[in-house]
């Protein structure tokens, strides 16, 4: 690729450089490839959407620094080292795709482990503040972030679930973005991903917790034997 | 043209091989998922007027995405139309097949050659690859490349996905010997 058409990606030169800084820090902690998935909802079942909504992830693909190693082993020096980095990463990438923080309404995380690792590796790269503090910052929300996470061989699908960034509880605003990734994670890699929406689920009419009705085994005793 | 959404995949690859890839290398996606204009309509023997009102649309919506999605200069690139199970793989090569579908992203990429393409009927989730090759010579081999795309919900039975798919360089650690040492 040109100068030219690095610069094509920047609105300046300190963009540019700290692309560039970015890219070199990501390759540092073992990323070897970044994807980005975007979908703006136009339609969906028979109606057209008021607003349309958009939804991305952003995934990186890490080496895993604890594959085959001992389970007694301390995660904690390579999480601070590795996690924030990719909390940067990612994020930055969000909200390029959805038009900064402020579009962003909805958020979640996962990390998909390959078969030389322990679930507990996936979790050590999001679980701890170093991953989701920085995202929340980032994307400018402050509930606790949604998650999955899992083990599997590459080209897995992989579900990211999302709920609303500031009232967590927003009925709403549950949904999941489903992706999968041709060639991770390889046995000793890690995926780990960021998702946000601009909106809401397609066509929201389930109520919330301020419309239902008292719900419980006895009120519903004429239905459940 | 009724269009359900649009998918965009970008991929930056920054290591290979266990080796750097340095600057990042780039590849990007632009998809519609559609209504299959000819969907429930039985065999269709005239397919133009379908052509007429949706190849050049898509065409026009698809370039400038894609070439976003990719945010370099254009070197590689390729097609695709995956339909749904209710139609045919005609609808699909219908819609990407004519100039006017392909005009678009040549005349923004300052393309000449023919875009590589991928066909087939398949149900949601399938996984496809889109084959790429560069712009203006198709027989420059650094440049053959391919990017796979799966989209879990789409195409429904009675959709079509359409693609564009764009790469900034060749493929990370190429090092074939050219075509030209061969002859």
């Amino acid at each position: 690729m040109s100068d030219t058409a690095l610069t094509s990606r920047s609105d300046d030169g300190t963009d540019l450089q700290q692309a560039q800084l970015m890219e070199e820090l990501a390759r540092q902690v073992g990323v070897r490839k970044i994807t980005v998935l975007t979908e703006e909802l136009l339609r969906d079942g028979q109606g057209s959407l008021p607003t349309s909504v958009t939804r991305a992830a952003a995934a990186a693909i890490v080496r895993n620094p604890w594959a085959g190693s001992p389970v007694s082993n301390d995660l904690a020096p390579e999480t601070e080292r590795i996690a924030p980095v990719l909390a940067k990463v990612l994020t930055d990438r969000l909200t390029a795709a959805l038009g900064g923080a402020g579009e962003i309404e909805a958020f979640g995380k996962s990390a998909v482990v390959g078969l030389n690792g322990e679930v507990e590796h996936a979790a050590a790269l999001i679980h701890t503040p170093f991953f989701g503090n920085l995202v929340r910052e980032f994307l400018e929300g402050t509930s606790i972030l949604s998650f999955s996470d899992d083990r599997a061989e590459p080209g897995t699908s992989i579900g990211v679930p999302m709920w609303h960034k500031e009232a967590a509880s927003t009925r709403s605003h549950y949904q999941t973005l489903t992706l999968s990734l041709s060639d991770a994670p390889h046995p000793d890699e890690i995926v780990v991903i960021a998702a946000a929406s601009t909106g809401s689920r397609p066509h929201p009419r389930i109520g919330d917790r301020t419309t239902d009705r008292p719900v419980t085994a006895e009120i519903l005793e004429g239905i459940l034997p | 043209m009724n269009i359900r959404k649009i998918v965009t995949l970008s991929e930056e690859i920054l290591t290979e091989g266990g080796r750097p890839v340095t600057p990042g290398a780039r590849v990007a996606v632009a998809v519609a998922v559609v209504e299959n204009p000819w969907a429930g309509q039985g065999f269709v023997e005239d397919l133009s007027q379908g052509i007429d009102a949706t190849a050049s649309d898509l065409g026009a919506l698809l370039t400038p995405k894609v070439i976003e999605a990719l945010g370099a200069p254009v070197e590689a690139y390729g097609k695709a139309a995956i339909v749904g199970i209710e139609g045919e793989v005609e609808h699909g090569s219908a819609l990407i097949h004519t100039l006017k579908f392909g005009d678009h992203y040549r005349k923004a990429a300052s393309a000449t050659t023919l875009l590589p393409a991928v066909e087939k009927r398949a149900p949601a989730g399938t996984v496809f690859d889109i084959p790429m090759k560069h712009i203006t010579d198709a027989t420059i081999r650094s440049h053959h490349q391919t990017v796979e795309v799966r989209i879990a919900d789409a195409p429904h039975p009675g959709e079509i996905l359409i693609a564009l798919a764009a790469s900034a360089q060749g493929r990370p650690q190429e090092r074939l010997a050219p075509l030209s040492t061969e002859q």
